[in-house]
């Protein structure tokens, strides 16, 4: 038994690794925007098929194809920024519908250029560590793990100890405010929403050999995204993370223990009761909605 | 005999900052009651307090006797007190004459079944008539099909209080009715209000442009820092040396 | 007398219409009637200004109620049609009390994961939803006879005439609605809730309200594509399917009651015309895309602005 829970464990810390490193984006960009991007799984997406494109199919190392992912999926972000969220920055419901259009688009560029198919990614290693004989980390799952927690640290330095990142958080705060200190808002739009991205795009890179790449793969991922971002606070990057791993254990448990669509139905009625009861999060403070 | 409505110790805390702090005052049936006092003495507060916006921390606000206070907004315009907003707060987007025809949704409760089925056509006239007549009764008659928001300011004002008026209710709550006002509105207003009275309709506002308020109502309460500070007729309160001391600059004006 | 005339041509027209195109546009006239009550009825619940995106799987709780009283408990389709509607207003009140604790965003939100999980309990509950495979051989439309005319439902046009019939029906009542005092109460509550409030108007009941009868007119329209499809499982109320709505309604512009009855016949015209003819359908989701995205950028007034500048150069004339 004991096994059991500590391997249900580690799937949880793998699961809420790829989560914070989405959800984290979308409360980003939504933070300096004030847009939910509907778009951000299709994000994850194309992330995942960067990898599929350079390292499966043109022996691109991984590594690389992964940080091609990151910076891909970035530019796909600045274009968003460029060409949607931009014009309509006085209308945030048209900047949520706009999204729901680039998300169409993306869906079907993967269509065109893929095919319906699910993608062969090989897997990066098939090494297992293997702990008090029983509790097996894939080293695969690991490297996600790893980068995720590099990649949270140096987005939270970024944030708290740079000037760019005073200048992002003093826009996400009060924009017109920042506007008078100074600060560009379209500049700290295109670097939230390249980050925001990015980290989407890093984590559909990162996790391609370990799920199921197929166009229609955005869904459950934005599905799992609002929850966290609901359940940690619209706008609260702490929240997020905190939200990501709460999901990530209750997931993967009632998955382990009982069936995937009940962790499904179970994530989605602790996001309506925290609506219902806190609208503003278990851990948030501020919101722009 | 009861007044009309009273507040009793009505007291409103948010955090630790009390804006509203035991006030107490009676508004008596046919009078313009004004209440005043400098920025951020909290008339607004009160006011919320009574129209149903806020649910007061403490104290009680009573309508004939009966108790109203924490009901919610909707509730208390049953009950007969229908309030304006600050900033000619309208439906912009809707005709002058729909504007008044949402504020008869009292009297004539629209009902879905008969409407379907068009076995209201009674009550939708008689809704339209007292839309006119408010309407008429404010100036506003010949301007019925334009839209809400492209009133000049003034009518705006008048059709904020055709709104309230389409209800008949016994007290009218009127938020800073004067505000961005030449002279000349401000007069027509008042006048407004005075015929207003005559018919019945008791007014409570809120106002910090004293001369007007000065010239119109019955009875001032004053208030300052959330606090009780005089009440009287306007030239007891015109004289009251608290007052005075509370507007400092503005006892010129009321000089 | 002029509108009597209007109205007689059009009905004229609709019922000439189907002989005049091929089987499967045949078959799309009766899908185009039934998304129109979709959108018709999606455009009520905006009308009190908040956005759902769970209103496609209202529908599906109208289609799968029609479709489990008429196969399990054996009602006559026509009357299972109107349980479904029932059936999906109910699950809308009950859904009211949490959802619209939230406003705006968060309304989004909440009616997007209340709509999944109910997707989600048809998919794992076999019994009686049929899991992800769903409900299949679910009853067509009786056959029946009015004297001049032969009603066979396994005919497209025939369940068109019918659907068309329903349909038209629905919509005058919607229309009797918005045009009622109930309508102008439900514009007050979107454009200035707190001094319709102020006026006396519970939000909280015209809110829901809206949404109920919505979401009535929804379920309706499910059970009519239940009964003519004959299958239905949760992928076929899916967020797609939403989107797609959301689509119809924002570039028709929902300022006006035909304004999303116009997108939704437009885009499937284009969609079933235009696509089909050019070999394109796989662009689908493509091209519904960047029509979201240029209509959102460049008419945010939608499709129906296109018609007011028209009209109102004529009337100006």
């Amino acid at each position: 038994m004991f096994e059991l829970l500590a391997q249900t464990g580690l799937n949880a810390a793998y699961a809420a690794s790829y989560i914070s490193l989405v959800a984290v984006g979308l409360v980003l960009i939504f933070g300096v925007m004030g847009v939910i991007n509907f778009a951000h799984g299709e994000l994850f997406m194309a992330g995942s098929y960067v990898v599929v494109a350079l390292y499966a199919d043109r022996m691109v190392p991984f590594f690389v194809a992964v940080v091609a992912g990151l910076i891909f999926v970035g530019i796909l972000g600045l274009i968003m920024e460029r060409a949607l969220f931009r014009p309509l920055r006085d209308n945030p419901l048209g900047g949520l519908v706009a999204s729901i259009g680039f998300l169409l688009i993306l869906q079907a560029l993967a269509v065109l250029g893929f095919g319906v198919r699910m993608e062969y990614v090989p897997p990066l290693t098939q090494d297992v560590i293997v702990f008090a004989d029983k509790i097996s980390i894939p080293v695969a799952r690991l490297y996600v793990i790893i980068a995720a927690v590099v990649m949270l640290s140096a987005l939270w330095y970024f944030l708290k100890r740079t000037r760019f990142g005073w200048a992002l958080r003093a826009s996400a705060q009060d924009p017109e405010a920042a506007a008078l200190q100074g600060i560009s808002v379209t500049q700290t739009a295109m670097i939230a929403m390249f980050i925001g991205a990015g980290f989407a795009g890093l984590a559909g890179a990162l996790t391609a050999p370990l799920v199921s790449v197929n166009p229609h793969m955005g869904h459950t991922i934005i599905v799992t995204a609002f929850i966290v971002i609901i359940v940690g606070g619209v706008g609260s990057l702490e929240g997020a993370v905190v939200a990501s791993v709460v999901y990530a254990f209750v997931h993967t448990f009632v998955t382990t223990f009982y069936d995937g669509v009940l962790a499904d139905i179970t994530g989605l009625s602790l996001m309506l009761i925290v609506l219902i009861v806190k609208p503003t999060g278990l851990f948030g403070s501020a919101d722009r909605a | 005999m009861t007044s009309l409505l009273e507040v009793q110790n009505l007291t409103m805390r948010f955090g630790g900052l009390t804006a509203v702090d035991g006030l107490n005052f009676k508004v008596e049936k046919g009078h313009i009651h004004g209440l005043i006092g400098p920025n951020g003495a909290g008339k607004t507060t009160t006011f919320n307090m009574i129209s149903g916006f806020y649910t007061p921390s403490d104290g009680k606000v009573l309508l004939n006797g009966e108790e109203i206070s924490g009901l919610p907004m909707h509730h208390v315009a049953n009950r007969g007190i229908v309030r304006t907003f600050q900033h000619s707060t309208l439906f912009g987007e809707l005709s002058v004459l729909d504007n008044a025809l949402v504020g008869t949704h009292m009297t004539f409760r629209p009902n879905i079944f008969a409407a379907i089925l068009g076995l209201d056509g009674a009550a939708r006239r008689n809704a339209l008539d007292r839309a006119r007549s408010s309407l008429e009764f404010f100036g506003l008659g010949g301007l019925e099909d334009e839209l809400a928001g492209d009133l000049s300011h003034g009518h705006q004002r008048a059709l904020g209080m055709a709104v309230a008026y389409a209800s008949r209710p016994d007290l009218i709550l009127l938020d800073e009715p004067f505000t961005g006002m030449n002279p000349e509105e401000t007069r027509q207003m008042m006048g407004l209000m005075r015929r207003l009275c005559a018919e019945g309709t008791t007014i409570l506002l809120v106002e910090h442009d004293m001369q007007a308020i000065m010239g119109l109502c019955d009875n001032i309460t004053c208030m300052s820092f959330g606090k009780f500070l005089a009440e009287g007729g306007p030239s007891e309160i015109r004289n009251h040396p608290d007052v005075i001391e509370a507007y400092l600059g503005g006892a010129r004006h009321v000089a | 007398m002029r509108n009597f005339l209007i109205w007689a041509v059009v009905a004229v027209a609709l019922i000439i219409l189907p002989n005049l195109v091929s089987f499967s546009q045949q078959e799309v006239l009766v899908f185009l009637t039934i998304n129109i009550l979709v959108v018709a009825s999606y455009r009520l619940l905006t009308l009190t200004g908040e956005w759902s995106l769970g209103h496609v799987v209202i529908m599906g709780v109208g289609a799968y109620a029609s479709a489990l009283v008429t196969k399990e408990l054996g009602l006559w389709v026509p009357l299972g049609i109107l349980v479904g509607g029932a059936s999906a207003a109910f699950i809308a009140f009950l859904l009211s009390y949490p959802l619209f604790r939230m406003k705006g965003f968060y309304f989004l939100i909440g009616s997007f994961a209340a709509g999944e999980i109910i997707r989600l309990l048809w998919k794992r509950f076999r019994d009686p939803f049929g899991g992800a495979k769903g409900i299949k051989g679910i009853d067509p439309m009786p056959d029946f006879s009015i004297g001049i005319y032969q009603f066979d439902f396994f005919e497209p046009v025939s369940y068109f005439y019918f659907s068309a019939v329903v349909v038209a029906l629905c919509l005058w009542i919607l229309w009797r609605i918005e045009k009622s005092p109930v309508g102008l109460t439900f514009h007050a509550v979107h454009w200035q809730d707190k001094l319709a409030q102020a006026s006396g108007v519970n939000l909280r009941s015209y809110r829901t309200l809206a949404f109920v009868i919505a979401s009535g007119f929804a379920g309706i329209a499910g059970a009519l594509l239940a009964h003519y499809i004959g299958t239905i499982n949760p992928n076929s109320f899916d967020v797609e399917v939403m989107v797609f709505v959301l689509t119809w309604a924002i570039v028709g512009g929902t300022g006006t009651f035909y304004g999303p009855i116009l997108g939704c016949i437009v885009l499937t015209i284009l969609n079933e015309i235009v696509l089909r003819e050019l070999g394109l359908e796989q662009t689908r989701p493509l091209i519904y895309g960047l029509i979201l995205i240029l209509s959102i950028l460049f008419m945010p007034n939608g499709l129906e602005s296109i018609v007011q500048k028209f009209t109102r150069r004529k009337e100006a004339k």
